[in-house]
């Protein structure tokens, strides 16, 4: 028997969805491993694209090419990685709200996106001007750093609340 | 499915790992390991963005040699991906043998554990010879590889994401 929730979260995790997620013994498990491949293959193909942009791999070929046939895979594993994230996240919604790790986790996918769509509307838009120069503009090169950066952070916090989940109260 | 696994995980303590599982854990290497809270998630996060790199590398290539995606030809495109291969295998096995020491006991005694290695060697040798397999059959311009690199290059992916999910298996394993 569930206490009466005293706010959203509480009311979130202790619905009869957030329940069934957090009792049975397989659901937890399997929504895991499915956020875990769905958010490797984000951060993998983000990474291909970043790591050109800031000059260390792929040195030879367009990054217009290269993000071409990255983003597809990037936004197909990213939709799997939010919709799994979700359940994971209703089975325990008020230990992940009062996690600062869950929190610095969120608030650093939020920078990653806008630092996307600034770098999207900006830098990109003449990217046939420059994808052929050597070095990449710095705007551009900027961007590809925050991005790994970001990505290699999210991963950081997303490890730390496994480790801290509960210790907060 | 559990009572096996947990008769495997019984089985291990009854061998010699048991006392070389002890030993390490008693290690001044593990000691350094425990004693400090963020060595194991730090060492988490590489492990985890090396996999990324080898499932990704595996997928492009994949999706190169099916003509599904990619811009370069295969050859290229698999030369590219085996340097990320080698790079984020290298990087795998090392934070792999480094967390060790952070719970050797819990990890060698148990059997999620050993199927993960299973699938890890073979993975791993798979992925390698897959490139190589790839490279070679294209050497001559060739944009085509057999049927049967084709298929390995299924398996390969569906291996990986079975590591990732032994992977995680591990923490729930019965001990």
């Amino acid at each position: 028997m569930y206490p009466e929730p005293t706010n959203i979260w509480e009311r979130i995790e202790y619905s009869s969805f957030g329940t069934a997620i957090a009792e049975s013994p397989w659901m937890f498990p399997t929504f895991e491993v499915l956020h875990v491949i769905a958010l490797l293959t984000v951060i993998g193909t983000i990474a291909v694209v970043d790591l050109r942009l800031i000059g260390v791999a792929s040195r030879g070929n367009r990054v217009s090419l290269i993000a071409r046939d990255m983003l597809p895979w990037t936004w197909g594993a990213f939709a799997l990685a939010a919709v799994t994230g979700a359940l994971l996240f209703a089975s325990k919604a008020h230990s992940y709200m009062i996690n600062p790790w869950f929190l610095a986790k969120m608030s650093l996918m939020a920078l990653a996106g806008l630092n996307m769509l600034y770098f999207h509307r900006t830098v990109w838009r003449t990217v046939g001007d420059w994808e052929l120069d050597t070095p990449f503009p710095p705007a551009a090169k900027l961007a590809g750093w925050l991005s790994l950066i970001f990505w290699v952070v999210i991963v950081f916090c997303a490890r730390a609340i496994g480790f801290t989940l509960g210790i907060y109260y | 499915m559990n009572d096996l696994l947990f008769e495997m995980t019984q089985w291990l303590y009854t061998t010699p790992l048991n006392a070389f599982a002890q030993g390490v854990s008693e290690s001044r290497m593990s000691e350094i390991v425990v004693s400090w809270f963020w060595a194991i998630p730090l060492m988490q996060t590489v492990h985890i963005l090396a996999i990324a790199g080898t499932l990704v590398a595996v997928l492009m290539l994949n999706l190169r040699v099916f003509g599904l995606a990619g811009h370069a030809t295969v050859q290229e495109t698999a030369r590219r991906y085996t340097k990320v291969l080698w790079w984020a295998l290298v990087f795998v096995a090392i934070t792999g043998v480094g967390m060790l020491f952070g719970d050797t006991v819990r990890n060698l005694l148990n059997s999620i554990f050993w199927i993960k290695m299973t699938l890890l060697v073979a993975g791993m040798a798979l992925a390698l010879g897959y490139s190589r397999s790839v490279v070679r059959q294209t050497a001559g311009g060739g944009q085509v590889v057999s049927a049967g690199t084709r298929t390995t290059g299924i398996i390969l992916v569906a291996l990986w994401c079975l590591i990732i999910l032994a992977g995680r298996w591990i923490a729930y394993a019965p001990a």
